[in-house]
């Protein structure tokens, strides 16, 4: 029972998670800032902006309800969190797991955004509405085409339960026999996060603020630990799938810091596509690799490869 | 001998004016008569001669007169038109040039001129409580506490939608707006309202001394301090009768070069940025940091040079800061170079600015595009050519035209622009003429009117001067190249499809500070944001 | 006692994630273009954890530059109410202080503590990016003396 708690609660689940979301947002900022020749911020930066978000005083604009935009986040954070459980951490097995919660996991996780989304949508905001128009149009830009990535390894591994999945892939590299899905995953990631090039939904971040415009201080301060903690679950998905498994702590570091090192210099090198391109694109393109993939995979599977 | 521009203009108005004379050798003056101003107009808009380039208010005491300035080249042809006082009323000449209405709005609403036709009598620049009978321009109203009157709801309120459209940038965000109206996806109206960054600068140029003055108009704008100093003390000299020495010429021209390239790279920068390219913005500004070293070194200031002083420049160069200058105008070549590379071959890029927002080169012409955006549809509009002033007679650009017309076009002739000015700094620093940096100005200026054109970073600067020979000038107007191009992108917005409105708006590098805009959207009822129309437009262009 | 540690982490919070918003009141835009130099390269001011924000509401400090015209007036008023507690304004160049050149201009108020409250002012025209970040650095130490105090 304490052995529970301590995993939901500590590691490697809430605090840990937590915990890494920060440092890595950290890491991404640092290294966004480096290639843009600037020095970036301090490490603690990103605790900071959390601690003084839960200070400010929250303003709830009228005519928006109090009660769905006190909860969205909260929903937010717990749905990212939760999901955290069942995807393997810190080179630990995962805490949970059952059969599908590949699919639950993945689900919680595009809760996320639709949080986001819902949250513009609560406001009577005319820029947080725009905003979150665009975060629906988005998910539905990424969700088939990250799910699809996904579902390479776990037809590889002929399992729907993640943990069966990251062990089939244990010393696998499937990015060498799977490399459009795992261009897509990571694609799929970064347009999740809307960080560059697919932040068409915080384009114009400095006029308006997109689909949070209208959240000042706790609420604000939830929707980035959730932010945060996706991509901390995103990234070790997709290490755990495509860079062979995570078995130990170190190789999962690594491993996950790579990955970040390769979004942050997708962040740097190119310029924002228009929301109607990345949509064009990856429903032209995306679904389609990964789908061909996917069927590439099955059929080998059945062949016995 | 072949007719000159200007006696060709004289025939044309022949029959619809009166008392043609010469004040000085490039300007032709000619008295119209309200009833008779169309039909002069429309002579030289049949004949093509130049385009409508402001329109100046004066107030003769017991009449009112508007100036409407032509200018071709060097040329300036300007018709003046009275009336009187106490029922000001000229005819609009919207119906003959469209992209006249800013400049007539201003008229009214600061002098009191009633412009009959007019197709929007909205403000423009006054504040929305300010009183409707104040008209500052005017000799005898006095400004110095105005009250403020209630604001009045506009009957179509609920109709329209104020959207704060910022610049590219937030920190470069100015309020001011646009409004628009469309009838489905297709505008049919298409407004200016300015008035966030209007501070009264004409007027106070009335009650200050010459030389107060200078420093004043140097902070109508930031980002093109310089070149407003020098068009105002180039008219000044003018008046005056008083030539600043070769040297002094030469500096002002080294500085106006060295502005257009900070100015340039900013607007660079801010583009990349609009366009998510944040890395681009970075090393643009990153690089801006070199001309602003070299500016600061030369005149003392990073912003705001107060190089000039009437007669002359109050900065020197010496060997040391030549070698410094030569050095950083290498550096940003090598630097321009790379993003020439960038803005050209970057597919993310491309795909914002190519085919966008194209407007044609008769457009622009007629509408009085002045600047690179007149230069990126093909038009060669460059006063440095048309009309040299300071030291460009001897140390002449190549206007940089292109003929797509697109937003591509438009950054590439601000880009490809800048190694000119590489090329003509390069130039005067071998060659600068030796002597005296100032030639001595009166304290008073004789009476008389000049009109002093200089090419900002954006486009044409025209200055209107008038002094009573007192110490104080009798007026200043003063026409921005942004009024003229906002003004123009506007004009072409109506009859096009919603989705065009962003980009044709953000390719004239507006100055903020030389105006300010926002946008007003009223779609069949709806309100709709500047994020609504740039994303309208995205999706429109799927 | 926990009161107390949670107030110094909090002071502690809010002065290392200074988030920002800006207002041009109607000035010549002079101080803006060197408020946002100071995000880029040569002086970064991420160092010092500010963001610029879009929305007043995600805001703790309001820079502002401008001689405050009659037509911004209200807009700059507003923009200040939307700001959740606690927040600060830096005033930004001779303009924001007194009206600058512009004194006696008649579309302009004259200066932005007539209309908001401002805890830093910031003299120039226009203040070079250094002393725009010292003024920024000089309001996060008189916040710093405050919580030390508190």
């Amino acid at each position: 029972m304490t052995a529970q708690l301590v995993a939901l609660l500590v590691v490697p689940g809430g605090a840990f998670v937590l915990v890494c979301g920060l440092v890595y947002e950290w890491l991404d900022r640092k290294l966004v800032a480096r290639f843009q020749n600037r020095v970036g911020p301090r490490w603690f930066q990103p605790a900071a902006d959390v601690v003084k978000l839960l200070a400010k005083e929250e303003i709830v604009p009228s005519g928006a309800n109090a009660l769905i935009l006190n909860a969205l986040p909260l929903v937010a954070l717990a749905s990212v969190l939760t999901a955290a459980l069942y995807v393997p951490m810190a080179g630990l097995s995962t805490a949970w797991s059952f059969n599908g919660d590949l699919i639950v996991v993945l689900y919680l996780l595009s809760l996320v955004s639709v949080c986001v989304g819902l949250a513009g949508v609560t406001t009577r905001d005319r820029f947080a509405i725009e905003g979150a128009g665009r975060v629906f149009t988005q998910v539905f830009a990424y969700e088939a085409p990250w799910l699809a990535a996904l579902l390479g390894p776990a037809v590889a591994a002929s399992s729907w339960n993640i943990a069966d999945v990251a062990a089939h892939a244990n010393g696998q590299w499937l990015v060498v026999t799977q490399p459009i899905g795992f261009i897509v995953a990571i694609v799929g990631l970064i347009g999740k996060l809307e960080l560059a090039p697919l932040d068409a939904p915080e384009a114009e971040t400095e006029l308006v603020a997109g689909s949070l415009t209208e959240y000042s201080g706790r609420g604000l301060a939830m929707f980035r630990l959730a932010k945060d903690a996706t991509f901390v679950v995103g990234l070790a998905l997709i290490a755990a799938f495509f860079l062979g498994g995570a078995a130990d702590i170190v190789s999962w570091l690594l491993k996950t810091v790579a990955l970040l090192v390769i979004i942050a210099l997708v962040q740097a090198l190119f310029a924002r596509t228009r929301i109607d391109q990345t949509v064009a694109l990856w429903w032209r393109i995306g679904v389609w690799l990964a789908v061909l993939q996917l069927l590439a995979i099955g059929i080998l599977h059945q062949v016995g490869l | 001998m072949p007719e000159s521009a200007l006696d060709r203009a004289e025939t044309l108005l022949d029959s619809s004016g009166r008392d043609a004379n010469r004040p000085e050798p490039n300007r032709l003056d000619v008295r119209v008569d309200p009833k008779d101003l169309l039909t002069a107009v429309a002579s030289l808009m049949d004949a093509r001669w130049g385009y409508l380039s402001a329109i100046t208010g004066l107030d003769n005491d017991s009449q009112l007169e508007a100036l409407y300035h032509f200018c071709s080249g060097a040329d300036i042809v300007t018709l003046r038109a009275s009336t009187d006082r106490a029922d000001a009323s000229l005819p609009s000449v919207c119906r003959l040039i469209p992209s006249a209405g800013v400049f007539e709005r201003e008229l009214s609403e600061l002098f009191g001129i009633d412009i009959q036709d007019a197709p929007d009598t909205s403000r423009l620049l006054l504040p929305d409580d300010w009183p409707l009978d104040v008209f500052p321009l005017r000799k005898d109203t006095d400004v110095s506490n105005v009250p403020s009157v209630p604001v009045l709801s506009q009957p179509s309120e609920k109709n329209r939608f104020v959207v704060p459209i910022g610049p590219q940038h937030p920190a470069l965000k100015e309020p001011g707006h646009f409004e628009f109206t469309a009838d489905g996806e297709v505008v049919t109206a298409a407004s200016l309202r300015l008035g966030y960054a209007h501070r009264g600068i004409e007027k106070a140029t009335e009650s200050r001394s010459w030389i107060q003055d200078l420093y004043l108009l140097e902070r109508v704008c930031g980002i093109c301090s310089h070149v407003h100093a020098l068009a105002y003390s180039l008219g000044a000299e003018r008046l005056a009768g008083v030539t600043a020495p070769p040297r002094a010429q030469a500096i002002r021209e080294l500085v106006s070069e060295m502005e257009r390239i900070h100015s340039h790279l900013l607007w660079l920068g801010v583009t990349a940025h609009e366009a998510g390219f944040e890395s681009l913005f970075m090393y643009t500004w990153r690089d801006r940091e070199t001309i602003m070293q070299l500016v600061e070194d030369l005149t003392g200031n990073r912003v705001n040079y107060s190089a000039n002083v009437l007669g002359g420049v109050k900065i020197d160069i010496d060997a040391a800061r030549a070698h410094a200058l030569l050095n950083g105008v290498d550096f940003l070549e090598q630097r321009t170079r790379h993003y020439l590379e960038e803005v050209g071959g970057d597919e993310t890029f491309l795909r914002r600015t190519r085919h966008i927002g194209i407007m044609s080169a008769h457009d622009a012409e007629v509408l009085g595009v002045v600047g690179p955006s007149a230069r990126a549809s093909g038009v060669l509009r460059d006063i440095r050519a048309e009309a040299p002033y300071a030291a460009y007679l001897q140390f002449p650009v190549e206007p940089v035209l292109r003929h797509t017309g697109d937003l591509e076009a438009r950054v590439l002739a601000r880009v490809l622009e800048l190694f000119e000015s590489y090329r003509v700094i390069r130039e005067l620093l071998d060659n600068l003429p030796a002597g005296p940096l100032v030639a001595r100005m009166p304290r008073r200026i004789r009476a008389g009117e000049t009109i002093s054109r200089v090419e900002a970073p954006r486009g044409e600067l025209f200055y209107f001067l008038k002094s009573n020979g007192s110490e104080h000038p009798e007026r200043i107007k003063i026409r921005t190249p942004t009024l003229c191009n906002m003004s123009s992108a506007l004009h072409l917005t109506v009859g096009r499809y919603l989705a065009d409105v962003p980009m044709l708006l953000a390719g004239v590098d507006p100055c903020f500070s030389c105006n300010d805009r926002s946008v007003h959207l009223n779609v069949a009822g709806d309100t709709w944001t500047w994020q609504q129309l740039s994303q309208h437009a995205r999706e429109f262009y799927a | 006692m926990l009161n107390g540690a949670l107030d110094r982490i909090r002071a502690w919070a809010q002065i290392n994630s200074p988030w920002v918003v800006h207002f041009n009141s109607g000035s010549c835009n002079g101080c803006d273009i060197e408020i946002l130099a100071t995000f880029t390269p040569k002086y970064d001011v991420e160092r010092f954890g500010v963001k610029l924000q879009g929305s007043p509401r995600h805001a703790d400090v309001l820079i502002c530059t401008g001689p405050v015209t009659r037509q911004a007036r209200d807009r700059l008023k507003r923009v200040y109410d939307q700001m959740p507690a606690p927040k600060y304004v830096i005033a930004v160049g001779s303009c924001a202080l007194s009206g600058g050149v512009f004194q006696g201009c008649y579309g302009v108020v004259g200066h932005v503590d007539a209309v908001i409250p401002v805890d830093i002012y910031v003299p120039g025209c226009p203040p070079r990016p250094e002393a725009i970040i010292d003024g920024l650095v000089k309001l996060l130490g008189k916040l710093e003396g405050t919580a030390a105090h508190a």
